[in-house]
């Protein structure tokens, strides 16, 4: 009699790798009814990433998607039992599928569906006024860390994915023929008021705002904006971030080394 | 009972399964339904799902429905999605919180399905402590729910309902009958839905699923799959009303999933239920 803990990893090889063999003596039935809770999984799974790549979805017709998905899922199983937050690693996974080559701009679609996904039920944050820095001493405004909302994501991309993904959601708002030697585009995405928002943003905006999502300090987003446009106005772009009610939340990184006395 | 709004009242007793085409209806009309469950799962980041679900709590009772605890998994329940489901209970103070027995989680990876347990003693331990953990983290007593079942294990020795009464008696937990599993097990595994329902501690119930399923023919086999994607059977419909000789009269729940209808179907369901307990149990059905 194997312990629970046996058969559930091979009730597991089973339904994923369609390996039986371990499974095999210990159940009164297999063969069809095996497939009945296989087919529960892969279908089920297959209807969750539909559901949260619909451009990527149509870009390959639902045939090979369904394909595609199934050897995600095969690969990749959720780690969690929120299926809207499973699907971290499919726009990678697709950049290396074989079959998916010829189509360079595909895992840039899913990177952007990625981030609208999850823009739509990432954890729920009071957005902060400008207020909030009503009591940063001048001296300590280099290192501010700004925490953005978590539904706020950025993505850069050298094909116009914006339009592409526009083209592809069925409605008939942005049906001209793409160029995609048009150039590429860089991207916000964000949420107001529960609704999912995306919009393209210029360089020094994107470099500015993207450096302070991934937990860079005032002074490193500032110099990474401003290497991007030497005018860059930080003072009016800080002022646009809240606006926006993109920061969650004001702290400050440790100060450097050499300032200690 | 007293038409509303020209409609025909339910009780309080009926319930409907919430499902996200159906919301904006919902909270527009506020149909005359007692409750409605929801699957934990689907509220637990944030944004517009659970905004909305605050707009229905507002006018209705609510009941949890786990599917991802994975209360059968021998690596014991994840912490983490413990934690998620205790702060859902704790914004939206639900009537009843329910799950499954049944695992979905191997290695950590979810294979989101009901997966099926050997009922053995090891299995009992194992059950009963991921449930009294649940239990002691949400502060209160679970349901759980009878699985839909498509195969067996040959180590099993202990039946069904008399693994979910020893449960009962171990963690103080309560159950969920879902009839139409009762009735879709009994067909697939060849045991007899009535001895089950017999075997039941019928104390220990506190709420009913009732759902659709599907027949199909499987390598020469003809299968029962529960997959809520059909009225409730009228062979169903007859097990219900042995239930509710058996159980008295039960918070009773309507789940539609696969081929969604139009939210009135699935309502005219629910009434179909109040009508079936009021036939089982006379005119006295309705006033609980």
């Amino acid at each position: 009699m194997p312990a629970l803990a046996e058969l559930q990893a091979a009730f597991r090889r089973a339904l994923l790798e369609e390996d039986e063999s371990a499974l095999a003596g210990l159940v009164e039935e297999g063969g069809a009814r095996l497939d009945i809770h296989r087919n529960n999984l892969f279908a089920s799974l297959g209807a969750v990433l539909a559901e949260s790549f619909p451009a990527v979805c149509r870009l390959v017709d639902a045939r090979f998607f369904a394909y595609a998905a199934h050897e995600f899922v095969r690969r990749h199983p959720p780690r969690r039992a929120v299926l809207a937050e499973y699907g971290e690693g499919f726009a990678d996974f697709l950049a290396e599928f074989p079959p998916c080559r010829d189509l360079a701009y595909l895992a840039d679609v899913a990177r952007l569906e990625w981030l609208m996904a999850r823009a739509a039920t990432a954890a729920d944050a009071a957005p902060l006024a400008a207020e909030a820095l009503a009591g940063v001493a001048p001296a300590d405004t280099p290192r501010l860390l700004l925490r953005l909302h978590p539904a706020w994501g950025f993505l850069a991309s050298p094909w116009p994915v914006d339009r592409i993904w526009r083209a592809n959601r069925g409605a008939a708002s942005d049906m001209a023929p793409i160029d995609l030697a048009q150039g590429g585009v860089r991207l916000e995405i964000g949420r107001s008021d529960n609704e999912v928002a995306m919009r393209a943003l210029d360089a020094p905006a994107f470099a500015f705002r993207a450096a302070l999502a991934q937990g860079g300090t005032l002074e490193e987003a500032a110099i990474a904006a401003l290497i991007a446009d030497p005018e860059f106005d930080l003072a009016a772009a800080l002022a646009r971030l809240f606006h926006d009610g993109a920061v969650a939340g004001v702290a400050l990184a440790p100060p450097a080394a050499e300032t200690v006395p | 009972m007293i038409p509303r709004d020209g409609r025909q009242a339910i009780p309080a007793l009926m319930g409907i399964g919430l499902r996200a085409p159906h919301l904006a209806e919902i909270i527009a009309a506020r149909p005359a339904i007692g409750w409605f469950e929801v699957h934990a799962e689907n509220y637990m980041g944030g944004g517009a799902a659970p905004a909305q679900l605050e707009r229905v709590r507002r006018d209705h009772a609510l009941s949890l429905h786990g599917v991802g605890l994975s209360l059968g998994s021998a690596e014991g329940v994840d912490a983490a999605h413990l934690a998620r489901l205790r702060r859902l209970v704790e914004r939206f103070e639900p009537a009843r919180v329910s799950e499954h027995l049944s695992w979905s989680v191997a290695s950590g990876a979810y294979l989101n399905d009901l997966l099926p347990l050997p009922y053995t003693e090891e299995t009992l331990a194992v059950v009963a402590a991921n449930l009294e953990r649940a239990q002691e983290a949400l502060r209160r007593a679970l349901l759980l729910e009878n699985p839909s079942r498509y195969l067996r294990f040959r180590h099993s020795t202990i039946p069904e309902p008399q693994f979910l009464a020893e449960l009962v008696r171990r963690t103080g937990c309560g159950l969920l009958c879902d009839v139409n599993n009762i009735f879709v097990s009994a067909r697939n595994l060849g045991f007899d839905a009535m001895a089950y329902l017999e075997a039941l501690p019928a104390g220990a119930v506190g709420e009913i699923h009732l759902a659709g399923h599907a027949a199909v023919m499987r390598d020469g086999e003809a299968l029962l799959i529960d997959d809520h994607g059909a009225p409730v059977a009228p062979e169903v419909w007859a097990l219900y009303g042995a239930a509710l000789r058996r159980f008295g009269l039960v918070a009773t729940l309507v789940e539609w999933d696969k081929n969604l209808p139009d939210l009135p179907v699935l309502l005219e369901e629910a009434r179909k239920a109040e009508r079936a307990a009021a036939a089982t149990l006379g005119d006295h059905a309705g006033a609980r």
